[in-house]
């Protein structure tokens, strides 16, 4: 994590020099101690780097400080996919901004033994029509059924994709992410249906 | 006999100016201790315009590689520095988020000899294409100095600005979304 130490780690493959290179980003939010840092660990090559900020409501106080984490992963030579830790900070809404804005969208991870934690960061995503998947942490197994319950009764949107996830295994993360990004697809493409963009087909889950 | 009081006095004598002493360091403890401000006055406003950061150490803070954590980052010094650079600008003219890439093109990397020394740190770093959250996190700038930094670098065509899919909009457009899914299924 830290890189005093080493000179600047190489961290994927550079896009080769005159090739047009873009970014997106997902954002991972969740209670505290759910899987986030591991969910992005398991998915990046390099471990994550930490980086700091100031809400911005609150800049100019130097106690306000706040560390965002997040790793890097090339998906093709011109696509960085870059993932971010949502920071806790005391209001979940103050600074998420920056983090948020222009984002494919967020994975909440949900631990089926504390799902009260999640709820802030749902229903800040609710809110501002960010694309999100509900990722149970389901490293305690088969309570699915329950937790659906669960789920429902919280009134969330049925279109937003439950799955399981268990942030450690690289797989489970990856299929989170894909099905993160039909379901953001499918949101974008029911929002604002452009002239020359086609049916995106449906996610297979 | 009279020999014996003077030399008396003057041990007396002697002594006083230390006794004085160590009561004017007394009366600085206690709430008395106005009767002297006159004497350490000069030093109160001195004390008094320390940076609220100078006791924090100036040693990086190590961080334990699992352990979320919600607690600030201490300030260092080097923060109040970096706000130094940008002149206490906290705001670019180039619209950077935190996601997009940067690099350094070649005419910049033949004349990073000439550059200030944040600016050829930056050159060096984005060698390789990097976000700008990335280039905040190895310099160990905040966000907002880090947007300037790089802000001002790109106007002065130090480094290329890769814009992201999503710049202008609010969300990344289905040709990207495309791109992505793509990418991961192949991850």
């Amino acid at each position: 994590m830290d890189y005093v130490g080493s000179r600047f780690p190489d961290f994927g493959p550079p896009g080769p020099p005159g090739r047009e290179l873009t970014s997106a980003k997902v954002v991972v939010a969740g209670g505290f101690g759910v899987g986030k840092s591991t969910f992005i660990r398991s998915i990046v090559e390099n471990d994550l780097l930490t980086m700091t900020a100031l809400p911005p409501e609150r800049a100019g106080l130097v106690t306000e400080l706040v560390r965002i984490q997040f790793g890097r992963v090339w998906l093709d030579p011109g696509l960085a996919l870059h993932l971010f830790v949502a920071p806790q900070w005391q209001d979940p809404r103050a600074g998420w901004n920056d983090v948020v804005r222009g984002a494919v969208g967020a994975v909440v991870l949900f631990d089926v033994m504390r799902p009260a934690d999640s709820v802030d960061a749902m229903r800040y995503f609710e809110d501002h029509h960010i694309p999100y998947v509900l990722a149970l942490n389901n490293v305690h197994a088969s309570v699915r059924s329950d937790v659906k319950a669960i789920i429902r009764g919280m009134g969330i949107d049925p279109a937003v994709p439950v799955v399981n996830c268990d942030p450690r295994v690289r797989l489970s993360v990856r299929e989170t992410l894909i099905s993160l990004t039909e379901h953001a697809k499918l949101d974008r493409w029911r929002r604002r249906p452009g002239p020359d963009e086609t049916t995106p087909l449906a996610p297979v889950c | 006999m009279s020999s014996a009081a003077d030399a008396h006095r003057r041990r007396r004598r002697a002594e006083t100016p230390a006794e004085q002493t160590f009561a004017d360091l007394m009366n600085g403890f206690t709430l008395d201790s106005g009767r002297r401000r006159s004497r350490t006055a000069p030093d109160v406003p001195a004390r008094e315009a320390t940076p609220v950061v100078t006791p924090v150490p100036q040693v990086p803070q190590e961080e334990p590689p699992v352990f979320e954590s919600s607690v600030p980052e201490l300030p260092d010094a080097s923060i109040v520095r970096a706000y130094a650079w940008t002149g206490g600008r906290t705001r670019s003219n180039i619209n950077l988020e935190i996601e997009t890439l940067v690099s350094a093109n070649d005419q910049t990397r033949q004349s990073a000899g000439i550059l200030q020394a944040e600016h050829q740190h930056v050159v060096e770093l984005c060698r390789a294409p990097r976000s700008v959250a990335e280039v905040a996190a190895l310099m160990r700038l905040p966000l907002g100095v880090a947007k300037v930094l790089l802000g001002d670098m790109a106007e002065r065509g130090l480094v290329d600005v890769h814009q992201t899919a999503s710049a202008g909009g609010v969300t990344p457009d289905l040709g990207l979304m495309e791109r992505v899914l793509s990418g991961l299924r192949r991850l």
